[in-house]
């Protein structure tokens, strides 16, 4: 049976474990902190370049690549910004981590901001997460009166506020420009790029934004250096993921698992194999930006390069599997009709063609589909990649189009309804 | 009269000097004002918070109807959300929903008579291995739930004193 190679889930997965601040050092928390401290910050960047470290929120960009493009010199103010809003739909990890051992986020923030040479954080937490922010702040209130943070962190020169910000209920403040635009009070609508965050992010400022889990494995390789954290996964997917699995499985869940194993293994034993002895039809891998995998599909390593090599994306590690009883075209309306209530309005590619693509679903839903609509679908779908500010028009268009392309006869099924009634 | 009570202010004043600008916080802000003003923002809340935040009547507007949460009607006390979304909705998300208007006798988004409940359909909450799920006031969300389940929480709710 496989086993979850824990790292981040160490000590959530140990029995009793409450997650408080004594608990955490009990645990051996905080002692990668004075280790971090007692670095240069260029030091720490390049440790996390070395560690082949890729951010943990969808798009697997490289950690210590994206910390080395802050611009140098500027006189302004750096930012760190953990984007903690968590809104892929199938993705539920961050919340976790955040719930259950809040310190160790804390300490990879802690670290992170040394390394950016960031004296004021925010964490950007979805607003209809209060019972997590509440939990959040109370771990940062212990943190300031454990001296981990304010004037001197851990008895250091280093100097770091931390503030949670909570949203307010948009998907797209996910999108790390975004994000920024939201924490300044404004409504979420990505940015033009360029100029990159690195370069005018936060307030004008040079800033980062990274995933909770992200930062959350700093501790990690700051205790046991890059290349132990290299030699976990296979080459350029290090480390471990915490992999969020929904839909029908025996064992919905966060599992952490080493980047590399194949997907069928984690459908079929980390989350107990189709529940009710269905057989498998379909697997989103990546959140619903993914195209969707046939279960003739799945024998793959589950890792960043593999399923971009499938055409597909790991995204935020998200799995949503589908029994043999699923009708894809309720799920390709599902899709839809979330990315159509989430487009921002700001390109007309996504404003209309979301609008649009929901439509045209509702027709096969109401038994009303046919053979040109099916084209138009890929062809409405099609219209949309590319042609959007930020990547939503690709995240709605490529999975849009893939339903159609690969389960053509469930679309075909709300045809015959049309032709019987 | 549309005002923050003293200690309210001494926290706003607290969260802007936490930011560059005060009308960075204006999200959190808001979300103070529905937490102080029976879970909505009236007109001249609306107007306080422009003056508040050293921004325009219309920035604030613009923010409000761009994001979920921000209500200009008063909600019910208990505000319920379901989730359709992709994992929840094939795993019985509707069939809570449809379940719980048919409870409640009302529609999603709209606000029962007395006053208690609110319901909401709502896109992913980040909980989808409780799918199907419901939230209640931003809380932790609650499942897996059965309709039954999500029928008796709400006779619970109406049985208790207000």
């Amino acid at each position: 049976m496989a086993e979850e190679r824990l790292m981040l889930l160490k000590n959530i997965r140990t029995p009793d474990y409450t997650g408080d601040l004594k608990a955490y050092r009990a645990a051996g928390g905080y002692t990668a902190l004075p280790k971090a401290l007692a670095m240069k910050p260029a030091e720490l960047v390049e440790l996390v370049k070395a560690s082949g470290l890729r951010g943990r929120g969808g798009a697997g960009f490289p950690t210590g690549m994206k910390w080395s493009f802050m611009a140098k010199n500027t006189g302004k103010p750096n930012y760190l910004i953990c984007n903690a809003d968590e809104s892929e739909p199938g993705t539920f990890k961050d919340h976790l981590l955040m719930m259950r051992d809040p310190h160790q986020f804390l300490e990879g923030v802690i670290i992170g901001c040394y390394a950016l040479e960031c004296h004021h954080s925010y964490i950007y937490v979805r607003g209809e997460s209060q019972y997590a922010i509440r939990n959040l702040q109370a771990a940062i209130d212990a943190a300031y009166k454990a001296g981990l943070l304010g004037r001197h962190v851990a008895g250091t020169d280093f100097e770091l506020d931390l503030t949670v910000h909570p949203g307010a209920g948009a998907y797209i403040c996910g999108e790390e420009t975004a994000l920024l635009d939201s924490l300044e009070g404004k409504r979420g609508q990505p940015r033009f790029k360029p100029p990159f965050p690195a370069v005018a992010g936060y307030n004008g400022c040079p800033t980062s934004v990274n995933n909770v889990e992200t930062l959350t494995c700093l501790p990690w390789i700051v205790h046991n250096g890059a290349e132990a954290f290299k030699a976990i996964g296979t080459p350029n997917n290090s480390g471990t993921h915490l992999v969020s699995i929904s839909g029908h499985v025996n064992k919905p869940g966060v599992y952490e698992i080493e980047m590399g194993v194949p997907l069928r293994t984690i459908i079929e034993e980390f989350a107990g194999g189709v529940r009710n002895g269905r057989k498998l039809k379909a697997v989103i891998p990546g959140g619903c930006s993914a195209n969707v995998l046939k279960a003739g599909e799945v024998d793959l390593p589950y890792d960043f390069d593999s399923l971009a090599k499938a055409g597909t994306m790991m995204g935020s590690s998200a799995i949503m599997v589908f029994d043999e009883d699923t009708d894809m075209v309720e799920v390709a309306y599902r899709t839809i009709k979330f990315f159509n209530h989430e487009s921002c309005g700001q390109c007309t590619p996504c404003r209309e063609g979301t609008n649009w693509l929901k439509s045209m679903i509702q027709e096969f839903m109401d038994g009303a589909g046919h053979a040109d609509l099916m084209q138009r679908v890929e062809r409405v779908a099609g219209n949309l990649l590319g042609t959007t500010i930020c990547a939503f028009g690709d995240a709605t268009g490529g999975p849009m189009r893939t339903f159609v392309q690969k389960f053509p006869e469930d679309f075909r099924r709300h045809m015959a309804m049309a032709k019987a009634s | 009269m549309a005002r923050f009570s003293d200690a309210v202010m001494r926290e706003m004043n607290a969260l802007f000097r936490r930011y560059p600008a005060k009308v960075h916080a204006l999200l959190p802000v808001l979300h103070t004002v529905q937490r102080e003003n029976k879970g909505y923002l009236s007109r001249d809340w609306v107007t306080y918070v422009a003056d508040l935040c050293d921004c325009t009547v219309n920035h604030v507007r613009g923010v409000i109807t761009f994001y979920n949460m921000f209500r200009t009607e008063p909600p019910g006390k208990y505000r319920i959300r379901v989730c359709t979304c992709v994992p929840c909705g094939l795993c019985g998300g509707d069939r809570l929903l449809e379940r719980l208007e048919h409870k409640l006798g009302i529609h999603a988004g709209q606000t029962t008579d007395d006053g208690l409940f609110s319901l909401e359909e709502s896109q992913c909450l980040a909980a989808c291995d409780k799918a199907p799920m419901m939230q209640v006031n931003e809380e932790e969300p609650l499942g897996p739930l059965t309709a039954d389940q999500a029928e008796r929480w709400v006779s619970g709710k109406r049985k208790q004193p207000a």
